[in-house]
């Protein structure tokens, strides 16, 4: 029964804050993220990441003697939803930060009122990058980061050709135009490119296209979840195994596909094999707090718990939750959290860890290189 | 032209007295409101207003034009994605503002007017309507994705500058122009133009065999509606300050039908309180219960089109149907508005007509002329096809073969409401009228493509011909001019579709067993009126009918129908005393 | 060659998930727009028999049996009030897809779930390697076409349903029991939209709103088809096939709504669509 499951999920969020409660008045972060439509899958985690958070910092005392607590609003994973939520955030329940992954769409919606309301917000989702606001901060990869491990890794392996399919929606063809011109500048050789409806169920041509082209290897970047899973069904159905490099599947996804997902290359700041102190203790601690209800840590999940423990460091050295001194101090706290050290230090972007991993036969995920502080690149050369 | 400069009879004016102090009282609310809203009631409300602008639109064409509509998302979609690619792609200064309006209004216009053509045409049916309405906003939101950094795919765009209003501004803007849509809205609906469009709903093959051309009706109505809702779009794109493909959706599109459901379809007001009332509860709890949040609008909406199809403001509504019915325009009688026939050819002329269906035929080899004045009467046992042979006078579609002319004109190829127009008018078996609009409107629903109708006042007059009010005296209907059509008796609403028919000053009337069921005095009534319009007026009449007795007492000519063939055409005596006829009607007379 | 299987077992695909919207189209007039939530429902009675550990074929008699069960339910509770009303209908069906999603994600969550492949791996047929399952749902394709040819031809019952389709009238005067036959009707088509959604599992995600991607396309597919199964089978083998080609030689973008706007295009040309055939 999931029914009691989800309210208690929920009203435990809302009350994770004021349980600790300290002196002073709370300091409130706003998560809008997608509890119903594309991200509700993800979601979840995300929130139990920041619910983390929030109680070990007010735990070890809060933040200038004041302690966290949670905002959490749906965004329905699009634009009309986010515009909603951000409004009940910003206006209604007047949060000092926003802290969230979200569709680009949603994040979007959301940044003409972050502007008007003056609210910092940290963004913790990969996406297509080239998002700039002085408000917005960023602490997970952008393109730039992503492929070139997996597509080095893929030259290293004598594949010349690649095939790329994607959906078509701005972050699928986001990472294959990156992908695409990364590849040429390597030495290596497009032979197709193409693109489904983002909420297309059928391949069939595609893959036909893929088998005659004599590809040596297939790249996919399609929107997660639903299509990233249809697409695997489909291609291992039609036999297709060549090396296949996944830029949007995450370790829990894959390891649900079981075998039709044996093989896949996968490219991401956060792998729960991650061999650190680190991460030991915070997943140690994920599984402490939540048991049974433990979602998987993921790519999404963690850079969200890490963003508390940053947006922390900066209200610490500004000593005031006032935006524009703690957008100023943002650019320079670091935290050393689950991925590494974390400093969104470039352009309001961060430099990453970046590990390459390959689906085994179980489902794990073996890490098969790690590349360190791989740079964002120029994202946002006015800030 | 009566003279229109009469004073209003009292409950119109209370009524538009009624409709002017809401007005009023709403612009207040919308001006004052930013002092007392907090910026989160002002932004939520912002937007919901906007929608609720949709809501309108689509209650218009699904709660009274009976059109089922997911498309209205895709113009209002199409408005704002015109508005932010010309903001972001070309610049912001007050000309282009200004030319975003424009284009925000004409372009979905435009696509409106497409797809009305593409989905209203002769035969068309209501679900190919719904069917179109599902696939626009799929094709644009198609486009949008495809679009590249044109349209900013599946992110949407953002970081253009629209009108710098702030939001008290835009909460004002948005309000005052949900306000003036409403009203100019509530004003059509209740004009007599605006009756159309529930007579359109109730019968549309009645509207077509008024003259009315209803598929025009249908596809200006969505050019216009995507226009409206263009401004809408328009209005978001400047007011968010951000446009994304879900905008476009046909989600979207579904939402907003939702949202008119429950609000109470047919009623403007309904929809608009629908629209922001589920819009700012949603702000206010989907973040807590996201899932049971649908969940519950789910469960209400199916609840509500079973049991409460006319939404939560039915009961308001019952109320005003009741209070509208009291309104009884005065009768005018008025010079023929239709010029005299000049042509010399025979009234109608048919040639060697044949219709059949696959391998059977239906009709063969008729051929039949009629001269104005004579009173016609078709003969002959079920099944000889006279209820065809009337539809092949009055679609120029249903003959297989031969020739129809009217007035020297073929009609092949031409539609009942062209046909109508050349001066046929046609009665049917079963009294086609408007179930629901009163005896008056009825009548005026038949005098509009003679007398075109104000698309913002109900006229207190209602002029129609002579021999059309002397023949609602003579049913009593002229005392019933208020009177809901529903409350009619079997027999007052055989009279009122012949007053209907009569008023359109009609050359030739065809009448489809118009005393089937009615009482020996109404039956006699109809005798004497049929006499008179074709004697004294001139008016050529085909008559199908059963009682040979009242045939015989009124008939100029009697025509007999065995098997789809023509078998006897002559005068009364001569076919009453043929003994072809007899046979037929003691032998095969009802199969 | 890969074309042709492609146009083929394509056009399979959406003839076995058009079946049961057709068969309640056909015989009650009404569109069942919670189609889509049926076809979930199947996909997750997939789901509940691979967490029972049992044999997944099992699934499909389960799937028709859950299908059919709500079915009753459904035409009884909210579909038979509404037979004179089929706009409303539309939008009841609507609302009902919408609660049954929401149902399915508090039941089960939100996440992609899944389930084993009914036949892995791919056939080398006539020169060119094919998945297996893609020429299975070819296959049963055509026996569920030819099993439902026969129940309509050859059965009491489809001789009742085509003489509720032809004149329901005429049919209750003679003695049928029109509601009955009515009710039965709806049964078979939800169940056969359940059977859908365990066939669909090895090739899509099991998600709650996996269904809403089909729902359009055999939306149209049904309106060109009309009544008769062999129309529908005409269209599917059309329109898929003018997907696969448009998808093939043009852009799988376009070939995504190739079916909807093919169809809208037929029918605006021939109203009454393939039926007439």
């Amino acid at each position: 029964m999931k029914i009691p499951k989800i309210i208690s999920l929920v009203t435990g969020v809302m009350l994770a804050g004021t349980a600790m409660a300290q002196d002073g008045e709370p300091i409130k972060i706003g998560v809008p993220v997608g509890l119903s439509g594309a991200n509700s899958v993800v979601a979840p985690s995300v929130v139990q990441a920041a619910e983390l958070a929030v109680d070990e910092i007010n735990a070890a005392g809060g933040v200038l003697g004041r302690p966290l607590e949670l905002v959490i609003a749906d965004d329905g994973s699009g634009a009309v939803g986010a515009q909603k939520a951000f409004d009940s955030l910003v206006y209604r329940d007047e949060v000092d930060v926003l802290i969230s992954m979200e569709t680009s769409a949603a994040r979007n919606a959301g940044m003409p009122i972050v502007t008007r309301g003056q609210v910092p917000y940290i963004y913790t989702s990969f996406y297509e990058g080239k998002a700039c606001s002085p408000y917005l901060f960023v602490n997970a990869w952008v393109p730039e980061q992503q492929v070139p491990p997996v597509v080095d890794y893929l030259m290293s392996e004598e594949s010349k050709t690649y095939f790329l399919v994607g959906s078509d929606y701005a972050f699928g063809r986001g990472m294959l135009e990156f992908a695409r011109n990364y590849i040429e500048a390597t030495g290596g050789e497009v032979v197709g490119e193409e693109y489904l409806p983002m909420d297309g169920t059928d391949w069939t041509s595609i893959i036909s296209q893929l088998k005659s082209s004599g590809a040596d290897a297939l790249i996919t970047s399609t929107a997660g979840g639903a299509p990233n899973v249809t697409l695997t069904k489909q291609l291992r159905g039609a036999g297709v195994d060549l090396p296949y490099a996944n830029l949007a599947v995450d370790e829990g996804t894959a390891k649900n596909m079981g075998a039709d997902a044996k093989d896949i290359l996968i490219s991401a700041s956060y792998i729960t094999g991650i061999d650190s102190e680190e991460n030991r203790a915070f997943l140690a601690a994920m599984a402490e707090k939540f048991g049974d209800e433990l979602r998987t840590p993921n790519d999404l999940s963690v850079p969200q718990y890490e963003a508390v423990y940053l947006y922390k460091a900066a209200v610490e050295k500004a000593g005031t939750t006032d935006t524009r001194a703690v957008l100023d101090a943002l650019k320079d706290v670091s935290f050393a959290g689950p991925r590494g050290v974390i400093s969104m230090s470039k352009q309001h972007h961060a430099p990453l860890t970046m590990y390459l991993g390959k689906v085994m036969a179980d489902g794990s995920v073996e890490v098969v290189d790690a590349f360190e502080a791989v740079d964002p690149g120029n994202q946002c050369p006015n800030l | 032209m009566p003279d229109l400069t009469l004073t209003n009879t009292v409950p119109q004016s209370r009524r538009v007295k009624l409709l002017a102090i809401l007005a009023v009282a709403a612009v207040a609310l919308v001006i004052v409101g930013p002092l007392f809203l907090d910026r989160f009631a002002l932004n939520v409300l912002t937007r919901s207003m906007i929608f609720a602008i949709l809501a309108i639109t689509v209650d218009l064409l699904w709660g009274y034009t009976g059109i089922l509509t997911f498309g209205q998302a895709a113009f209002f979609g199409a408005g704002a994605y015109v508005t932010a690619m010309l903001l972001t792609h070309v610049g912001s200064n007050p000309a282009l503002l200004a030319l975003g309006l424009v284009l925000s209004i004409v372009v979905p216009m435009l696509i409106g007017g497409a797809v009305g053509w593409l989905t209203f045409y002769p035969g068309s049916s209501d679900f190919y309507a719904t069917i179109i309405s599902l696939v626009v906003p799929i094709v644009i939101t198609q486009l949008i994705y495809s679009g590249g950094t044109w349209t900013g795919s599946s992110s949407g765009l953002v970081g253009y500058w629209g009108i710098n209003l702030g939001l008290d501004g835009y909460f004002r803007l948005a309000g005052l122009s949900l306000v003036a849509i409403a009203v100019a809205a509530l004003v059509f609906v209740r004009s007599d133009a605006g009756r159309i469009l529930t007579a359109i709903r109730n019968n549309e093959m009645r509207c077509a065999y008024l003259g009315i051309n209803t598929n025009r009706i249908k596809i200006l109505l969505t050019a216009i509606l995507g226009g409206v809702a263009g401004f809408a779009g328009y209005l978001y794109a400047n007011a968010s300050g951000v446009v994304a493909p879900e905008n476009a959706g046909f989600i979207f599109g579904t939402e907003l039908v939702v949202w008119t459901a429950l609000g109470g379809r047919g009623t403007i007001v309904g929809p608009v309180v629908g629209a922001i009332g589920i819009g700012y509860l949603s702000a206010q709890l989907s973040g807590d219960l996201p899932f049971l949040w649908q969940l519950l609008i789910g469960t209400l909406f199916v609840v509500m089109i079973i049991f409460l199809p006319n939404g939560l403001a039915a009961l308001a509504t019952g109320f005003r149907e009741r209070a509208r019915a009291g309104t009884a325009p005065r009768l005018v009688a008025e010079a023929p508005a239709r010029p005299h026939r000049e042509s010399d050819a025979p009234l109608l002329d048919i040639r060697n007509l044949e219709k059949s269906y696959g391998s059977q035929k239906v009709l063969e080899d008729i051929t039949l002329s009629v001269q104005p004045g004579e009173l016609v009467s078709l003969v002959g046992p079920n099944g000889a096809g006279k209820t065809t042979l009337m539809r092949c006078m009055t679609d120029g579609a249903a003959a297989s073969g031969g020739i129809v002319r009217i007035n020297g004109e073929s009609i092949a190829g031409m539609v009942p409401n062209q046909i109508v127009a050349r001066g046929i008018g046609r009665k049917f078996q079963v009294a086609s009228v408007f179930e629901s609009l009163t005896v008056a409107e009825c009548l005026r629903m038949a005098r509009t493509t003679l007398d075109a109708p104000s698309i913002v006042k109900t006229s207190d007059v209602l002029g129609l011909p002579q021999t059309a009010i002397d023949i609602l005296r003579l049913s009593g209907l002229d005392q019933m001019l208020g009177t809901s059509v529903s409350l009619l008796s079997h027999g007052q609403k055989q009279s009122l579709e012949l007053v209907m028919v009569v008023s359109l000053e009609p050359e030739l009337i065809l009448l489809d067993e118009p005393t089937a069921g009615l009482t020996k005095t109404e039956r006699t009534t109809i005798g004497e009126v049929l006499k008179t319009l074709t004697a004294e007026c001139g008016i050529a009449a085909i008559l199908v009918e059963h009682d040979l007795d009242f045939v015989r007492d009124i008939s100029s000519r009697i025509v007999v129908l065995h098997q789809g063939r023509l078998v006897l055409d002559g005068t009364v005596e001569d076919v009453v005393n043929d003994d072809i006829v007899k046979k037929i009607y003691s032998g095969g007379g009802h199969e | 060659m890969t074309l042709i299987l492609d146009m083929l077992t394509s056009a399979a695909i959406l003839f076995i998930v058009a079946t049961g919207l057709l068969t309640i189209f056909g015989v009650l007039k009404i569109i069942n727009f919670a189609h889509g939530a049926w076809l979930t429902v199947g996909a997750y009675c997939a789901v509940a028999t691979a967490h029972m550990g049992l044999n997944p074929w099992l699934a499909l008699p389960l799937a028709f049996a859950a299908g059919a069960v709500l079915g009753l339910l459904t035409e009884r509770f909210i579909v038979r009030p509404l037979y004179s009303r089929p706009l409303d209908a539309i939008l009841a069906t609507w609302g009902l897809g919408i609660v049954i999603g929401q149902l399915i994600t508090l039941w089960f969550g939100r996440d992609v779930q899944f389930t084993a492949n009914l036949i892995p791996g791919t056939v080398d047929l006539l020169g060119t390697t094919y998945s297996a399952y893609r020429l299975f749902a070819l296959v049963a394709a055509i026996a569920l076409g030819l099993g439902f040819s026969y129940l309509m031809e050859g059965t009491r019952l489809g001789l009742s349903a085509r003489a509720v389709i032809m004149n329901e009238t005429l049919a209750r005067a003679l003695g049928l029991d029109t509601a009955k036959i009515r009710t039965v009707t709806f049964m078979i088509g939800t169940g056969l939209a359940g059977l859908a959604g365990v066939l669909l599992t090895p090739l899509t995600s099991t998600d709650p709103t996996m269904g809403v991607a089909w729902l359009v396309g055999s939306f149209m597919l049904v309106m060109v088809a009309g009544q008769s199964f062999g129309a529908l089978a005409l269209a599917c083998l059309l329109l898929g096939g003018a997907q696969v080609i448009v998808s093939t030689y043009v852009s799988p973008i376009l070939g995504g709504i190739t079916v909807a706007v093919l169809a809208a295009i037929i029918l605006r040309i021939s109203p009454k669509g393939f039926s007439r055939a």
